[in-house]
């Protein structure tokens, strides 16, 4: 029957002898600055775009980006402004050196790797640093 | 004798590096040898609604212990093979098709096909630790419960496809960023043959630390060597933690760790976000940039900063920040680790194979 569930606290605030389940002021604060931390950062940077090889040049190579995004909306992106089909290769990597992950925030790439104020995107058609 | 010493004492009090140039030392070697045969248990359960008529009920759930070091791609062989032989019957294993398999965990969360599986593990920990009403008491490790499922995969949000070949070159992609973030530039990289870079990928493959230490260190620091030139100012905190007879007299090594421009570090909070900066191997006043220090300037709500030096091992009865009343705690490759331990030391020996250090940070209950 249903009395086990009526009369049995909620598993949350449960104390048992020991006191070993009670959340803790600590605990509350820790959560607190989690939150704190998981608050968007709505601050832009600036993008600039490089063509390699043979890749179609940019009608304009600046965009502020939300720093927030991640670096798989930086590469919707261009696909996007270059009128790319989906299946069509595009390689992109960061200071013609590496390809960053897809899921790395525009924010991380730019505090590590940013040049002169301006994160450096290269893009080609074919793998070139991969 | 040095203790078990997280940070990085020479072995013996002349000094490993003075004599023995390229010769990675004892310690880094166990470090890494520590890191590399680190596995975690995991219970891969196929999603029950979508189990094909037939199946075997009751079998669909496979246990392996699983390299940390590893990704989940690597791991599809050896499920696929358990489910074809024991699970599905033949009319199952010819209609279902591996490319639409992905992974959850139990309590619903996306698992990436590109991140190693000891960070997928640390991650599902300390998401963990900040739901109070769960886990808490269990005194045992406990198998990560994963959830296969055998189609319709959410390919926007894995991002990747689910092939080895996919997960290799997200795997250099990494490999070639830490590398930028120590040198600044991926010379290092560049500069291995095919063969060695193939190596790489391989050693981690068959779980093989030597076929993969072979190559990779040509390109990651090496530990034990490098001193910082100029003497650490506060001559109280440095007796505490640097016994003059442990450090070598000679130059910093340039392939030392610590004199990397940057440490690859990610810090991942729990249920996000991940974060991601320069960190120096050596702070302005030339002493070594620790754990208690990097994380009081990236999170110091959850690391608030001490009253006094965090490197210190010596602590003063009156303070109040004992141990209990901790906020969180730092977890790489599964270790709590001590706050006094040095970043370039971190980098050089608890780095995944993908020369990341990755810091999951678990709430304290």
């Amino acid at each position: 029957m249903a009395h086990t569930t009526t009369t049995s606290p909620d598993p949350h605030t449960r104390t048992l002898p020991w006191g070993a389940s009670q959340p803790s002021e600590n605990f509350a604060e820790a959560i607190k600055a989690l939150d704190t931390y998981k608050q968007r950062d709505p601050s832009k940077v600036i993008v600039r775009f490089k063509a390699v090889g043979n890749a179609p040049i940019m009608k304009q190579n600046f965009y502020k980006i939300t720093s927030s995004n991640r670096f798989q909306a930086v590469i919707q992106f261009l696909r996007k402004e270059l009128g790319w089909q989906a299946g069509e290769p595009l390689f992109t990597y960061v200071n013609l050196a590496f390809s960053p992950a897809p899921d790395d925030t525009v924010s991380n790439l730019f505090k590590s790797f940013a040049t002169d104020g301006h994160l450096i995107v290269n893009y080609s058609t074919t793998a070139a640093w991969g | 004798m040095s203790s078990y010493g997280t940070t990085r004492h020479a072995p013996s009090p002349a000094g490993a590096a003075s004599n023995k140039e390229r010769v990675t030392d004892y310690h880094t070697t166990l470090f890494r040898r520590l890191t590399w045969e680190g596995t975690v248990p995991l219970e891969i359960r196929v999603d029950p609604k979508e189990l094909p008529a037939n199946s075997d009920r009751g079998l669909e759930c496979y246990y392996i212990q699983a390299p940390r070091v590893s990704y989940l791609p690597l791991l599809m062989p050896e499920i696929r093979r358990f489910l074809m032989d024991v699970v599905f019957d033949d009319a199952a294993a010819k209609v279902l098709k591996e490319d639409d398999w992905w992974f959850e965990s139990a309590e619903g969360t996306l698992l990436k096909w590109h991140w190693p599986i000891g960070l997928i593990y640390d991650n599902h920990t300390i998401s963990t630790s900040v739901r109070p009403s769960s886990s808490q008491l269990q005194t045992t490790p406990s198998p990560m419960r994963l959830i296969l499922h055998l189609a319709s995969p959410p390919t926007e949000k894995l991002l990747q496809s689910p092939s080895a070949e996919a997960c290799k070159l997200s795997f250099m992609g990494q490999l070639k960023e830490a590398d930028f973030l120590r040198w600044g530039s991926t010379k290092r990289m560049t500069a291995l043959r095919q063969a060695d870079q193939d190596g790489l990928w391989e050693g981690i493959r068959d779980h093989n630390f030597d076929h993969y230490w072979r190559v990779a260190s040509k390109v990651t620091p090496t530990a034990g060597a490098a001193r910082p030139q100029s003497p650490v100012p506060s001559a109280t905190a440095s007796l505490h933690t640097r016994p003059p007879s442990a450090d070598p007299a000679g130059q910093p090594e340039r392939d030392g760790a610590y004199n990397v421009r940057s440490v690859p570090v990610r810090i991942y909070l729990p249920d996000g976000p991940v974060l991601q900066d320069l960190v120096p191997p050596l702070l302005e006043d030339g002493s070594p940039n620790t754990l208690a220090h990097f994380l009081t300037t990236h999170i110091p709500l959850l690391f608030p900063p001490q009253p006094h030096p965090p490197n210190s091992t010596h602590r003063h009865p009156n303070n109040s920040a004992s141990h209990g009343s901790e906020l969180a705690y730092a977890l790489i490759q599964g270790v709590r680790s001590p706050p006094e331990a040095e970043m370039a030391w971190l980098g050089a020996c608890m780095a995944g194979a993908d020369g990341w250090l990755n810091v999951c940070i678990g709430i304290c209950s």
